[in-house]
């Protein structure tokens, strides 16, 4: 209940008391607000949130939240976010990480997630670094990158994670970064209420270990509105173009939406229970099953 | 410093004090969050700065509420926090970890002149008397603000030469 008498959800009921410990300046601050926004405009409660993620500074983020939250193993949020939306559908399911614990250690969870179409919203905090582990090269760190662990440059092609997702199919495809915390909230938003599997990679700068061309000001040198360009996020062939850009500029909204979302598998697992259960014995004869007659 | 579906020209009084008390609500909370990485990465100066920076915040914002409940008591809220992005409140990376008082100061500063900002391009589109009055109240404080910053700034010793990034570790070869 707001001090003027209203009901509605603020930024603040999602913020839990336990204070991010992220380097001052970090991106990922504002990442956090951005979530904050959205979830108030969505306006769920946040009991009836799960919020899961990987390991990495970035995946501390459940913790600052009041939803319910996972900060689990490396690269394992998208298992587990799964696991959490199968059991309880009705739950709105967060998962989040760093580009690190989304298309290294977890890179291979994301593909079945995608053809899986589970509502699912997934944010990738992309500051191209491990900065937990002190600076090392991670899956987008650009070629030529010089690190504590490529002395002489990186010899290696960044992954791109928009073409990723969208070469897999995913139904929503956005990017945001904290050069526009207006479009980044909306853009969070939007994925959550997305029917569907929603992938929001955010340029987040590491300050600490990250370049100076990656710092806001050198993002905002380089970023564009997709709407500005007027951008028709219905086209995925002109999303994958655009997505090409990932690294030289920075295009900020949504990549693609599909027009037509297909069923979620939540979706489908209804539907064959419903067509299934017709003949299904009664629970107290379940175990009948395994008794040879 | 962004907004978002404001309606600047059909702005209500009391919806212009509540946005208002918002401004003031999320700078004093950047405040506090700052004041809290400053004491966590051992940069007490900043902190101290940054609570005096809560305080007036609050202040302000204790202001507001009260001409608002004077006004239009408990009368729902029809904006929100969504629509106000950091028009008073320090960008996210205004800080750093080891910051000296001066650079705490420079970002508060920045932040007062960027309030001003705000209330001077929203005026031409307002078109209520009250309202006006009010975006004009609020855009002579932020000058007065900005004042009081600059009065502590003076008041300060020469900074060393050292950069918050002298503290900060250099990535380590494995």
């Amino acid at each position: 209940m707001s001090a003027t008498g209203t009901c509605e959800y603020q930024p603040k009921d999602y913020k839990s008391d336990l204070k991010p410990i992220w380097c001052p300046g970090c991106g990922d601050f504002s990442v956090v607000q951005g979530i904050y926004r959205a979830l108030a405009a969505i306006g769920r409660p946040p009991h009836e949130i799960a919020f899961v993620s990987g390991i990495g500074c970035s995946s501390r983020i459940p913790g600052y939240t009041t939803a319910y939250g996972f900060n689990s193993v490396h690269g394992r949020a998208l298992p587990i976010a799964q696991g959490i939306k199968m059991a309880n559908p009705e739950l709105t399911v967060l998962a989040a990480g760093g580009d690190g614990d989304g298309f290294s250690i977890g890179g291979g969870h994301i593909a079945h997630l995608i053809r899986r179409n589970m509502d699912i919203t997934y944010i990738v905090m992309d500051n191209q670094i491990y900065g937990l582990t002190k600076g090392q090269l991670s899956p987008t760190s650009q070629k030529g990158r010089v690190t504590c662990t490529s002395r002489f440059g990186s010899l290696e092609e960044p992954v791109n994670p928009l073409l990723y997702v969208l070469a897999y199919g995913a139904g929503f495809v956005a990017q945001a970064s904290p050069t526009d915390l207006v479009g980044m909230a909306a853009t969070i938003e939007e994925a959550i209420r997305y029917p569907g599997f929603a992938f929001v990679n955010i340029q987040s700068p590491c300050v600490t270990y990250g370049e100076e061309a990656q710092q806001i000001k050198g993002l905002k040198a380089i970023s564009e509105t997709l709407a500005s360009l007027g951008h028709n996020p219905a086209d995925r062939l002109a999303a994958m173009d655009l997505a090409q850009h990932y690294g030289e500029k920075l295009h900020l909204g949504v990549f693609y939406r599909n027009p037509e979302p297909p069923p979620t598998y939540g979706d489908l697992v209804k539907e064959r229970q419903a067509l299934l259960s017709k003949d299904a014995p009664p629970k107290e004869r379940i175990l009948d099953l395994f008794i040879k007659k | 410093m962004a907004t978002r579906g404001i309606d600047f020209a059909n702005l209500s009084l009391k919806d212009a004090l509540d946005l208002a008390i918002l401004i003031e609500d999320e700078a004093q909370e950047r405040y506090e969050d700052f004041a809290a990485q400053m004491d966590q990465h051992r940069t007490p100066e900043a902190a101290k700065f940054f609570r005096y920076m809560v305080e007036n915040e609050a202040k302000h914002g204790r202001e507001l509420t009260a001409r608002r409940l004077q006004l239009f008591g408990d009368a729902p809220r029809s904006v929100t926090p969504a629509m106000i992005f950091d028009v008073e409140a320090p960008d996210f990376d205004a800080a750093r970890a080891f910051m000296t008082p001066r650079k705490a100061m420079e970002a508060a500063l920045a932040s007062e002149v960027k309030a001003h900002a705000f209330f001077v391009a929203a005026l031409p589109a307002l078109k209520d008397v009250q309202v006006r009055a009010l975006f004009e109240e609020l855009r002579e404080e932020e000058l007065e603000h900005q004042h009081l910053v600059q009065i502590e700034l003076a008041k300060l010793p020469p900074e060393s030469g050292l950069s918050e990034e002298d503290f900060v570790d250099e990535p380590a070869p494995q």
